[in-house]
């Protein structure tokens, strides 16, 4: 369910719990008619407004949208609740409590179960999975660092979760470790898979099993241990010697053509694993390359001397249906190499925000920019969500998630809209760029 | 003389079959219970020899399409152009493992985008087609489970017309009456389905039109099925009161319910294998084009595991809710009387509940052992991926339902004249139960802090962690199944002295039986630690063969030693406590959350694709939710259908009503106050 949207499971109940009150109220004045020596219009009375409260309550929580219905429905509870107890004590009073229906006592105790399940279900570690994007676009020119952590995050995923190796869109963790020693029984340890690639074509089970080097694998029609008959798309250049990246692209795009021992089906001539560049994985040929890159460089971070494959250009990366469009406006990146005021125009940012220090930089839509005064206050806000400590997370994270916090217009009564700010930045700054903007926007306070 | 059920009668009396021979039940009770064991045994041969013969089926499929991919090949020599495209299927393989190639009968699957999903305001469509679903889903599993039980009941009833016609009426009135609920429910399931057609036309067109593409002629038989389902379940019904006297007529009538049974079983077939082609597709390439094999389609990898999974999930699903009406009529019941009939009834449905549930995990091996022979990573996106947390969840779920099951039995065994032998046990039993349950819901890792992984010093406890991995979850799920059997077999002796002379022996024959299972299932999963991950798997056979053994074998023995057993005094039916009836509402409600849950996380390992692989989904809904919201729908969904389900129980009640000034028939069951 979207945050403007009702919960579902709360809506629920919160019309359920109206119909209680009005059984109730219907059960009550029930008894007080067959009964003279009751009292029928201070029970009736009572009840009735009990479900009035009651219906009002609801009415007021379908208007609200998930959390505030979340924060009204206690009051609901402690409601329903009261009305419970002050129908045990007119039955209990008037002697008549056989009468209660069992309906009731099992619908609670329904009820009471299945929220505990909920419960217990939003109790547990949360995360959501988003698809995938069909394809990464890289644009304008990119280092070999930033293509390597391309690849880590095909690998990873872009979030680290502590505790366990969280998945990116390559899906490699599910069943590949990648330190030493670390073993899950599903895919081989490719920790060292760069010296290994490069002795493979020597290795004679490689040579013979299951198909022989020049034989076509039959489920993929990739050629074995023949790097320049591979499909054009994902074809290197250079010479048609076999080298460590061939196999590595092999193994990708054909990973029958050549199982490791104790780790395929038939015998070790079938590989469990699924062929990369085709559904559901899918990788584009820059991303296949983004990750044989990283594979290459993972045991010696930092060094990039065994990277074979070719940076790519924008035009090899970008997604086919992208690229029909408007071909001469360049995406937008900044690579940190620019001045604070140049990467500042370039982003835009002068448009909405007020930045002391950068010349018409004169912005109303959003906030004006004195973080190294207005963030600590940002953190200390009960409203505040995010997960920042101090003046530099917070700026990032701003720049990063803009909805973490939306900052309230004083001058306007209300919240800066929300949104208003793109939430892609992260595709636009190299980690280099944001690190500078983020030391020059946290030291920004009013002038004079 | 006092009357009791069926299963508490003294089984050394003699009966005629249907064909007027007269047969020893003595013999007939031992003789079902070794046939039984002796049938599961034989299982896995003839499920071998069932798979053989498939793909032998298969293979020769495979030959024919080859030759006549080569006649055209040679047709088309000639004319310089081949006339038929051919595509290869993306599941399908020849006999020499090469993907099987079909002739391109259809087009390729839609690459779909905004305009192919349309929305409400109020829910997104993925929240809106699922509320449908899981509702259609509930109440299609109850009106096919209730003819099973119809049959069983009114077979049971017929076959014990000579020897106790009391009983054979009140097993026929209760056929009769469940049917009555059932029939509610079924207009009930044609309407929810009428809305899930609805839903998935107007928010997912696109989608739907792709799938009904494919499934274009197994949607028309699907719709003729459920006329001869309708027409032969009102013929059943309207006809049970015309058909009651003639023994012949009866015999008819009860064949009827066969085929009833059949009809719905073909129906349920026909709807998995859209919901099977969607997670695991055959019959098509990887473009999505229809290779011209309708059976290829409809028999995906998945289509026979999710079927008998789902047989004995609507099993235990219709027994959890006859059991929970009945409980409710218990509660609610105005006389001694009708406290007795209900508690009976509650018996009888927990038995059946019961009678399902224990296969259920082993067809649940055989759908997630399909699963991970077609894609790997979806077993482990199901097992130690992103839906890791939500198997966690079934293992408590699945500790509830037995909890409340064994529960069920301590409280009914109090009612027991002679129980006060084997109460003692209950409270070994009880911890026992909460030591193999706190094991089997242990994850093997979980989310954490940097600082919390540091204080731990890894991913694993260094203690409790042993306890996660699957050798010890096996070792604690297969305890608790033969606890429960365990439970079982001293219900069903609370009330006998056994006085055959092999007494003893019998006796430790059955000690023995649940001991060395218990002792062999613990030393297989000590001794899994020792085998690496892909031997470690193969342990789960012998350790289930352990506890399949104990619950026939200790079954049987104990059946055969109430020969000429002196009782303690009757069942005082109608006694049951309110715990055990509470423990009845909380099998159902557990089952309901649980079924829930499994469909959810079956459907969901499809992640953002609505057909495997083939179709993808462009829509703003193709996130994977949280298994808090998650949980929030399973709750919705399950107090939902139960909404639904006491209104419909009360509009089959407002016939019911008229008739109740009728005497209900003498005899059995006796409430507890008339037997003293």
């Amino acid at each position: 369910m979207l945050p403007e949207q009702h919960d579902i499971l709360w809506t629920y109940l919160t019309v359920m719990f109206s119909l209680f009150s009005f059984y109730v109220f219907m059960n009550v004045v029930m008894h007080c008619r067959e009964r003279e020596n009751l009292n029928g219009k201070l029970w009736g009375s009572i009840f009735g407004a009990g479900f009035v409260a009651n219906f009002l309550l609801t009415s007021h929580i379908m208007d609200l949208a998930q959390q505030a219905q979340m924060a009204t429905i206690p009051v609901q509870v402690v409601v329903v609740l009261s009305t419970m107890f002050v129908w045990g004590v007119f039955l209990k009073g008037e002697g008549l409590q056989d009468s209660s229906p069992p309906i009731v006592r099992g619908a609670f105790f329904w009820t009471t179960v299945s929220i505990l399940l909920a419960g217990y279900t939003n109790w547990l570690p949360q995360q959501r999975s988003d698809p995938p994007p069909k394809a990464a676009a890289i644009s304008g020119d990119i280092t070999m660092e930033q293509f390597v952590e391309m690849g880590r995050v095909i690998v990873f995923g872009a979030k680290e979760v502590a505790g366990q190796k969280s998945i990116g869109k390559g899906q490699c963790p599910l069943c590949h470790t990648f330190d030493p020693g670390d073993n899950i029984g599903r895919c081989p340890n490719l920790f060292g898979v760069q010296e290994r690639a490069g002795q493979k074509i020597d290795e004679e089970r490689y040579q013979n099993a299951p198909v022989k080097i020049g034989e076509t694998d039959p489920s993929t029609g990739v050629v074995k241990g023949k790097p320049m008959d591979i499909d054009e798309a994902y074809r290197r250049g250079g010479s048609e010697d076999f080298i460590a990246e061939d196999y590595l692209r092999e193994s990708l795009m054909c990973p029958s053509c050549y199982v490791v021992t104790g780790y395929g089906k038939d015998a070790d001539t079938k590989s469990p694993m699924p062929v990369i560049n085709k559904p559901p994985i899918s990788l584009s040929p820059v991303e296949l390359n983004a990750v044989i890159a990283w594979l290459q460089t993972k045991d010696t971070p930092g060094d990039f001397a065994n990277v074979t494959v070719p940076l790519p250009s924008a035009e090899s990366s970008a997604p086919a249906e992208d690229s029909g469009g408007d071909e001469e406006e360049a995406p937008l990146f900044v690579t940190g190499n620019e001045s604070v005021p140049d990467m500042i125009n370039t982003l835009g940012c002068p448009l909405c925000h007020t930045i002391p220090g950068i010349e018409g930089a004169m912005g109303t839509l959003g906030p004006v920019l004195h973080e190294k005064t207005n963030a600590p206050n940002r953190i200390k806000d009960p409203n505040y969500k995010g997960k920042a400590t101090n003046t530099k997370e917070y700026v990032r994270e701003s720049i990063l998630d803009p909805s973490a916090y939306v900052v309230f217009n004083e001058e306007a009564g209300e919240p800066f809209a929300d949104g208003l700010m793109p939430g892609d930045f992260s595709n636009k700054l190299s980690v280099q760029a944001i690190d500078k903007l983020v030391d020059f926007i946290s030291e920004t306070e009013a002038e004079g | 003389m006092n009357k009791v059920p069926q299963f508490f009668k003294d089984p050394n009396t003699e009966v005629k079959d249907m064909f007027g021979k007269t047969i020893s039940k003595k013999c007939g009770v031992i003789t079902v219970a070794f046939l039984l064991a002796f049938a599961v045994h034989l299982l896995p041969s003839f499920a071998t020899d069932a798979f053989a013969k498939e793909a032998f089926a298969e293979q020769v499929f495979a030959e024919e399409a080859f030759a006549k991919e080569v006649m055209a090949e040679e047709a088309a020599e000639g004319e310089g152009e081949p006339q038929i495209e051919w595509g290869q299927d993306v599941f399908y393989k020849d006999w020499e493992g090469n993907p099987l190639k079909g002739p391109i009968s259809g087009a390729p699957a839609p690459e779909l985008g905004e305009n192919d999903y349309n929305n409400y305001e109020f829910a997104p469509s993925r929240i809106i087609i699922w509320v449908a679903n899981q509702q259609h889903l509930y109440f299609g599993s109850f009106v096919l489970a209730v003819p099973i039980f119809c049959m069983l009941i009114e077979f049971v009833g017929i076959r014990s017309r000579e020897s106790d016609p009391v009983m054979a009426d009140k097993y026929d009135k209760l056929a009769h009456d469940l049917m009555k609920v059932s029939l509610t429910a079924y207009s009930w399931t044609a309407i929810l389905g009428g809305i899930l057609l609805f839903t998935f036309i107007t928010l997912f067109p696109g989608f739907f039109k792709y799938m009904a593409t494919i499934f274009r002629p197994v949607m028309h038989v699907y719709a003729l099925m459920f006329l001869a389902e309708s027409g032969v379940l009102y013929v059943y019904y309207y006809g049970w009161d015309k058909m009651n006297n003639d023994p012949f007529l009866k015999w008819v009538h009860c064949s009827l319910s066969v085929l009833l049974n059949l009809i719905g079983t073909v129906l349920m077939y026909l709807a998995n294998s859209w919901a099977t082609f969607m997670q695991a597709p055959g019959g098509i390439d990887e473009k999505g084009q229809f290779l011209g094999n309708i059976w290829h389609v409809i028999h995906s990898t998945l289509w026979n595991p999710v079927g008998v999974h789902r047989i004995l999930g609507n099993i235990v699903f219709g027994g959890g809710i006859v059991g929970a009406y009945a409980a409710y009529h218990y509660l609610t019941a105005k006389n001694a009387e009708e406290r007795a009939h209900y508690d009976w009834v509650c018996y009888v449905a927990m038995f059946i509940c019961i009678f399902g549930l224990i296969p259920l995990p082993f067809a649940g091996y055989w759908l997630m052992k399909e699963v991970y022979a077609f894609r790997q990573q979806m077993g482990i996106t199901l097992m130690g991926g992103i839906m890791a947390w939500l198997f966690i969840i079934q293992a408590v779920m699945i500790g509830l339902l037995f909890f409340a099951a064994n529960s069920y039995l301590h409280n009914g065994m109090a009612r027991v004249k002679g129980s006060h032998r084997y109460m003692k046990y209950c409270k070994y039993m009880i911890l026992l139960l909460i030591v193999c349950f706190t094991m089997w819901m242990t994850p093997h890792t979980i989310v954490m802090t940097p600082a919390e992984l540091k204080v731990m010093g890894g991913a694993q406890h260094p203690i409790v962690g042993h306890f996660g991995v699957m050798s010890a979850k096996n070792t604690a799920v297969n305890l608790m199944i033969t606890c429960t059997a365990l439970c079982f077999v001293l219900y069903q002796r609370a009330n006998k002295k056994i006085t055959v002379p092999w007494a003893t022996i019998g006796n430790c024959w059955i000690a023995a039986i649940f001991v060395g299972a218990a002792v062999n299932i613990i030393y297989l999963g000590v001794y899994g630690y020792f085998l690496p991950a892909n031997q470690r798997v193969g342990l789960s056979v012998p350790q289930v063969s352990s506890t399949l053994t104990a619950l026939f074998a200790g079954v049987a023995i104990n059946i055969s030693m109430f020969k000429d057993s002196e009782s303690y005094g009757d069942i005082e039916w109608g006694t049951q406590s309110k715990v055990g009836t509470y423990a009845i509402f909380l099998l159902a409600i557990s089952f309901t959350w649980l079924m829930g849950l499994m469909g959810y996380i079956r459907s969901a390992v499809r992640l953002f694709w609505h057909v495997t692989e083939v179709v993808r989904d462009n829509s703003v809904d193709a996130y994977t939710l949280t298994i808090g919201e998650a949980g929030k729908m399973l709750s919705f969904n399950t107090l939902f259908v139960w909404t639904q389900f006491v209104i419909v129980f009360w509009v089959a009640s407002l016939t019911a009503k008229k008739v109740t000034s009728e005497k209900a028939p003498d005899g059995v069951p006796v409430p507890a106050q008339q037997q003293q």
